[in-house]
């Protein structure tokens, strides 16, 4: 791939006049954070960059400030990104539609883990991304979010053949809101793996719909949300399988703090072609105080009839048992409960692949813990 | 070592110890033996500090400090060791995960420097094959798919490693054949036998007795110790049963 970077100049931020946003009547949205949302767009702007995060590993790195693509901080290597128009109809990512970027993988290509960093200053930022990989393309992707305010993405994610995908997504922006709309399409023999972590002290809305369209595909989505204070962080997602022999994991970890609420939806759907489907889904939340809240919907929609789709979905508290017998070892109660607590978190990091990205994001999954116990 | 007087326990409002006198020096072995439902597991999680177990009357007294005072982790850090009936299964979190975490917060609570992980794993391997046990499990998750039998030898390998004062071991005999009763049996001559150490077996027979020679043996009925005596006492019970010995 040849470097060919435009050198592009800083757009003004954009700023949406008027917003529609959800309503918590429609069931798709009844979790939904939008008042954090709204009050996000009116965090204040930090003057020049607030910093970025540790780098993982040597790989390209891109950094969009603001929703825009910032050379100076940025180190591509090979890889170029075109500008190019989005359309939306999805109720929060159709504010990300328009202008955006679109990065593309040739076929049988490796790339080195790319970090991309989303760095918010205040007010509001919309971007939309496309990912097109080619037949055999294997690609990771780190991404971060930092800083505060309202980062709105729309990502788009077009698997050939044989292309595999890893993707690692931590929000871990100070305050404010991130709201995600995922949509792939995975094709025949094609893996998608996409894993977040929500340790950050914004509300969260992870939208996704990934679409199994060849025969063959593996798709999966999950992650851990942790959320103190009077935080709300949620997930909505859903895999459609559209054709036969799919794969596809859906494993989803919350842990809740103080007054906060965690959110976990998601959806399995298969076609009525869609045989031999192998679907799991699991939800699990842990509440570290009676005062906050976990909700699970698990769901599954089957047509076919040669399918075979698990789900499970359970709330509760720390093992007491667990507790006393590591305190009667000699492990202080706080330490007790962090261990306990990565314990069950661990299940939904533990699906990153590449060691150096899950040590970074357990690493920031005890921060969290070290800072709510 | 250990000084208990009077000792009156609760467990959801129902009175289980009620008054109970005991006295452990350092050097001995104690035998508790009684029938169901006399309150000798509850003795050993009252002593163990679990919370639901209330101290209503009396005292404890553990190498000159108030027991009864300390969080159950300063219990430990004191040297107090207790082997659980059940171990608890902890999925996700390793043996050596936990050991080393058990041992090295034991150690900073005594101001003692903490063990490097090799320096740990050193140690881990040679009480596991002391024990027996496979060096492969201290990878797994904490007691996980183990048999009844592996989680009691668990429960020694944990008392090899942490080096305790005192153990108060609550029916470690419970899930053992006659082989794994031998091994656990040395294990716990080996770690407890000491002139400056003391352990309090807590069982329902005498065949663990056999292999850990007891200095004195109490009969537990009804929250109280009703009879003391030598390891004669034992076998009089497993002759007798405890209806006629312990009225």
């Amino acid at each position: 791939m040849s470097l060919k970077l435009r050198a592009m100049r800083r757009w003004l931020p954009k700023r949406m006049d008027t917003l529609t946003l959800p309503s918590a009547r429609d069931e798709a949205w009844r979790w939904s954070d939008m008042a954090t949302l709204e009050a996000a767009r009116e965090i204040k702007r930090v003057a020049g960059h607030v910093g970025s995060t540790a780098r993982i590993g040597d790989g390209p790195r891109l950094v969009f400030i603001d929703g825009y693509y910032d050379p100076d901080f940025s180190e591509p290597g090979d890889l170029t990104l075109e500008r190019v128009e989005f359309t939306s109809t999805h109720p929060l990512g159709q504010f990300a539609a328009g202008q955006g970027y679109e990065l593309r993988f040739p076929p049988a290509s490796f790339t080195a883990p790319i970090e991309i960093e989303h760095v918010v200053v205040g007010e509001e930022s919309h971007l939309p991304l496309r990912f097109v990989l080619d037949d055999d393309a294997v690609v990771s992707v780190v991404e971060t979010y930092s800083g505060g305010g309202w980062s709105n993405r729309l990502s788009e994610f077009s698997l050939g053949k044989g292309a595999r995908l890893m993707r690692a997504v931590r929000l871990l922006q100070d305050e404010g809101f991130v709201s995600i709309r995922d949509e792939a399409s995975i094709g025949e023999a094609a893996s998608y793996v996409a894993t977040f972590l929500g340790a950050g002290g914004m509300g969260s809305r992870i939208d996704g719909f990934l679409r199994l369209d060849g025969v063959g595909a593996f798709a999966e989505m999950g992650g851990a949300l942790l959320t103190r204070g009077e935080q709300k962080q949620e997930a909505a997602v859903a895999v459609h399988h559209a054709a036969i022999e799919g794969t596809s994991r859906q494993v989803w970890r919350a842990v809740a703090a103080d007054a906060s609420t965690a959110s976990l939806a998601a959806r399995a759907e298969v076609a009525r072609h869609a045989q031999k489907t192998d679907g799991e889904q699991s939800l699990r939340g842990l509440l570290l105080k009676r005062t906050a809240t976990i909700n699970l919907k698990p769901e599954l929609e089957i047509f076919a009839d040669d399918v075979k789709c698990a789900h499970g979905a359970t709330v509760g508290e720390l093992d007491a048992k667990a507790l006393f017998y590591m305190q009667s070892r000699g492990i202080p109660e706080p330490q007790a409960k962090a261990l306990l607590t990565h314990a069950f978190v661990a299940d939904a990091l533990d699906r990153i692949g590449e060691e150096s990205v899950r040590d970074a994001f357990k690493a920031d999954a005890d921060a969290w813990l070290e800072a709510a116990l | 070592m250990l000084q208990i007087t009077n000792l009156h326990a609760e467990v959801d409002g129902k009175p289980i110890l009620k008054g109970l006198t005991l006295t452990v020096n350092a050097g001995e072995v104690h035998a508790i033996m009684g029938p169901n439902g006399a309150g000798k597991s509850t003795l050993g999680y009252v002593l163990g500090g679990r919370p639901g177990y209330e101290v209503t009357g009396g005292t404890v007294t553990f190498a000159g400090q108030d027991l009864l005072d300390l969080p159950p982790h300063e219990r430990a850090a004191a040297g107090l060791f207790l082997g659980f009936q059940y171990p608890v299964e902890i999925p996700g979190v390793s043996n050596v995960q936990f050991l080393r975490e058990s041992l090295n917060s034991q150690r900073r609570a005594r101001d003692e420097a903490p063990l490097s992980g090799a320096e740990f794993l050193k140690l881990a391997r040679a009480q596991a094959g002391a024990l027996e046990m496979d060096a492969e499990m201290l990878k797994r998750p904490v007691n996980v798919g183990f048999s009844g039998g592996e989680k009691k030898r668990n429960e020694m390998v944990q008392m090899g490693i942490l080096n305790p004062k005192f153990a108060v071991l609550d029916e470690t005999d419970s899930g053992l054949d006659i082989d794994a009763l031998r091994i656990v049996g040395d294990g716990i001559n080996r770690i407890m036998r000491a002139p400056d150490k003391a352990v309090l077996l807590i069982t329902h027979y005498q065949r663990l007795l056999d292999y850990v020679k007891p200095d004195f043996v109490h009969v537990l009925a009804d929250g109280r110790i009703t009879r003391t005596g030598g390891p004669e006492l034992a076998h009089e019970l497993e002759a007798q049963g405890y209806a006629q010995v312990a009225a």
